[in-house]
């Protein structure tokens, strides 16, 4: 029973946190759109940083 | 994860920030610049007469901006070591902030006889031989609270402040003019540090009262809270992972007949959308100071009130940790 219980309660766990990323995941997609518009309303868009080297390509 | 050390200051950090050079500021009057591959240190800049307080560089790494307890900012050029230029003010500055397209810089003025504290705003030239403004163009004066840290968004679109109070507030980063403001912290909790994400759409606080909180940029909601059990002097956000890490730890004089062991003076790993504690890492010999990210999420540094930096570069395990639920969503 104690197990049935345990696995249970992780199954809870599991599930919440599912929500918690899948509520953060929307909430980034409307941010990124929104600022997305923002900067072309802006016309300025920010360099982008070349991975791991120390130059910045200017759009 | 071995750190490097840096070692150089002979006062405590004050604030760092983490790039392929790396700044830190300390109450030894000195700002040093230090390249974070391997700890070597690249040169000081000279001229400030008190303790600094805080240190940013533009994003091209061209301009480095510096405040002190001598009442002034200072603009060097970060490739000599020249003053470009000098603002006094009648109080110490406790913060300074480029724009994310350097061409503002803010600046938190401290309250003291008879001075209110304010920030200020000061257009910049990202050329180091132009002439830069000797007036601000507009002053936020704070009427009650006092202003510890500050803060752009995206854009220039608003000014973050955070206060003594454990307040936030957001002003129009046109006009300076107040939006709106939200209890963050516990009522005169004071604000220690906030920070942006890196696309500035949401920022991290740090407080006394041993919590840290995610907030909304655009609304001051509050996404996410950080419990710890210990004053906290800095917060920062990693990139690429979901990580935040959260620097702080009992000042000694407030540590009474116990040891300097229970001064936790860790840097603790939280994760950024559970909000759940996945690490610490220990090191220092006193608080955490400042704590500070890559931009490109490859490693964390962190500066004490033991005067050492302490520069962390993540290695695999870092990387591959995830959560079964992380794994098993598409990213």
């Amino acid at each position: 029973e104690d197990e049935f219980e345990e696995s249970f309660k992780n199954k809870e766990v599991v599930e919440a946190r599912k929500r918690l990323l899948d509520e953060w995941r929307a909430w980034r997609e409307r941010c990124e759109r929104e600022l997305e518009r923002d900067r072309k309303e802006a016309g300025w868009t920010p360099p982008v940083a070349v991975e791991g080297g120390e130059e910045t390509v200017v759009e | 994860m071995r750190p490097i050390l840096l070692q150089g200051h002979e006062r405590s950090l004050t604030q760092i920030k983490y790039g392929d050079l790396l700044f830190s500021t300390a109450k030894d009057h000195v700002v040093c610049a230090w390249y974070s591959a391997n700890g070597e240190r690249l040169g000081t800049y000279n001229g400030h007469q008190g303790a600094l307080w805080t240190v940013d560089v533009d994003p091209t790494t061209t301009l480095l901006a510096t405040g002190a307890a001598d009442n002034t900012i200072k603009l060097w050029e970060v490739r000599t070591g020249r003053c470009l230029k000098t603002w006094d003010f009648p109080t110490a500055v406790k913060r300074v902030e480029f724009s994310e397209d350097a061409t503002l810089l803010l600046g938190v003025t401290e309250m003291r006889m008879g001075h209110l504290g304010t920030v200020v705003v000061f257009p910049i030239n990202v050329d180091v031989d132009a002439e830069q403004a000797d007036e601000p163009l507009f002053t936020i004066t704070f009427r009650e609270s006092k202003a510890t840290v500050a803060a752009w968004s995206y854009l220039n679109k608003f000014i973050i402040t955070g206060h003594e109070d454990g307040t936030v507030s957001q002003y129009d980063g046109k006009t300076g003019e107040l939006i709106q403001d939200i209890q963050a912290h516990e009522p005169d909790m004071q604000i220690t540090d906030i920070q942006m994400a890196p696309d500035r759409t949401y920022f991290i606080t740090a407080s006394k009262d041993k919590t840290a909180k995610l907030i909304e940029t655009n609304t001051l909601r509050i996404l996410k809270t950080y419990q710890t059990d210990t004053p906290l002097n800095s917060a920062a956000i990693t990139a690429k992972k979901d990580f935040i890490i959260l620097g702080g730890g009992q000042e000694a004089r407030d540590v009474t007949t116990t040891i300097a062991r229970q001064g936790k003076f860790e840097a603790r790993f939280f994760h950024k959308i559970f909000e759940d504690e996945i690490g610490r890492v220990r090191g220092h010999f006193g608080p955490l100071n400042t704590v500070a990210c890559h931009p490109q999420g490859t490693g964390y540094a962190s500066g004490g009130e033991d005067g050492y930096v302490r520069v962390h570069h993540f290695d695999k395990p870092y990387f591959d940790f995830k959560y079964e639920v992380e794994k098993m969503a598409k990213a």
